[in-house]
């Protein structure tokens, strides 16, 4: 389950930079056939994304599936976890 | 059924005698000039021959089986280069931008370029493989056509859509446009949805609209974001088209169409959507 905090500042990013209606911000929608972005919208999506979320978008295999804007969602919010676990991790050494 | 095979018959022989005798003649007259003539000048005949060569594929030699309409809505055209956005039906689309008076290269995927002949002639004539360079390779050959004074005709849909729908756009030529600050002219083709039907050879007889919209100017767009720009053009494209398709335009009508000629070449509603 995606938390909202992670929907809402996704669907912030989509917005600010793309000035995209909310109403068009669905889980299910393609980014590319429905929402329209093409490969060189996606740089200006990760940085946008990395700047709001403070995170570190590296181009490996889970980047590469992301078709909806549910991915995004999901890949954000276990990006998030992931830096949650290790500095929990980091913590305990 | 019979008389549309002769009549393709008819065209397709034609078009390959006229290819055998013209190519090669003009390919002479270009070398000869050549020797006598700088580059620059050398390149605008070849590009001049090409987009003979094209009007008479496109408006001659399928005639009366397909006929060409082209109407130019700016009632102000600036001089200079500019940047031809169009939509993408059929593969008659590329012949048919010989109907703009302009020095043009247009922008293609792969594979046009590894057709015989045309291919070879493409490459030499400097049209751009968007999809052999990476985006800075392709933005510094535009600017630098663009600078010469030589228009840019693009394809942002990146393939044939077959039909009256318009794929989404990709943004590799607004941002070209965004940093080199020439204008943007949408450029409306109807009718060829099936002159050829994509994955056929067969022309269907019809009538083809290419209708030119009036110039963006950079002063325009040059505060909004790629993504904005290209959405925008893709509107302006589409609300014409709907209207072409409707076949509702009237050819003398005193009242003009939503993004059709202004004064300055731009319109009220045009301005008003890019300001909205």
């Amino acid at each position: 389950m995606v938390e909202q905090h992670i929907i809402d500042l996704t669907n912030e990013v989509f917005e600010e930079s793309f000035e995209i209606e909310i109403e068009k911000l669905q889980p299910e929608m393609n980014i590319f056939n429905d929402l329209g972005l093409d490969s060189l919208d996606i740089v200006d999506l990760v940085v946008a994304l990395q700047n709001k979320f403070g995170v570190r978008i590296r181009s490996d295999e889970r980047v590469r599936n992301i078709r909806t804007l549910g991915d995004i969602y999901q890949f954000i919010s276990a990006l998030k976890n992931e830096g949650l676990s290790s500095s929990d991790g980091r913590g305990q050494e | 059924m019979l008389t549309l095979i002769v009549l393709n018959s008819y065209f397709y022989l034609t078009f390959l005698l006229f290819s055998v005798v013209w190519i090669p003649l003009c390919t002479l007259l270009v070398v000869i000039l050549a020797l006598f003539s700088s580059r620059g000048t050398t390149m605008k005949r070849f590009r001049r021959l090409i987009s003979w060569y094209g009007l008479t594929v496109i408006k001659v030699l399928p005639f009366p089986l397909v006929r060409v309409r082209y109407k130019d809505y700016c009632t102000n055209p600036s001089p200079g280069a500019h940047i031809f956005v169009c939509n993408h039906r059929s593969a008659s689309d590329p012949f048919l931008m010989a109907c703009l008076p302009y020095e043009c290269v247009q922008v293609a995927n792969d594979w046009p370029f590894r057709l015989p002949v045309l291919g070879i002639y493409a490459r030499w004539a400097g049209y751009l493989s968007v999809k052999e360079m990476a985006f800075e390779e392709f933005s510094r050959r535009a600017i630098a056509l663009l600078d010469q004074g030589v228009s840019i005709i693009a394809f942002p849909e990146g393939t044939r859509s077959g039909s009256k729908t318009m794929g989404q756009f990709h943004g590799s030529i607004f941002r070209v446009a965004l940093e080199a600050g020439y204008p943007i002219v949408p450029v409306c083709i109807s009718g060829n949805e099936r002159i050829p039907a994509r994955g056929s050879l067969l022309l269907r007889p019809g009538t083809i609209r290419v209708h030119k919209l009036p110039a963006l100017r950079w002063e325009q767009y040059k505060d909004l974001k790629p993504f904005v720009l290209k959405n925008r053009v893709r509107d302006l494209l589409a609300g014409e088209l709907a209207v072409m398709d409707a076949g509702t335009e009237c050819e003398e009508c005193p009242v003009p169409h939503p993004g059709r000629a202004g004064g300055d070449g731009v319109t009220g509603e045009q301005q008003r959507a890019f300001r909205a």
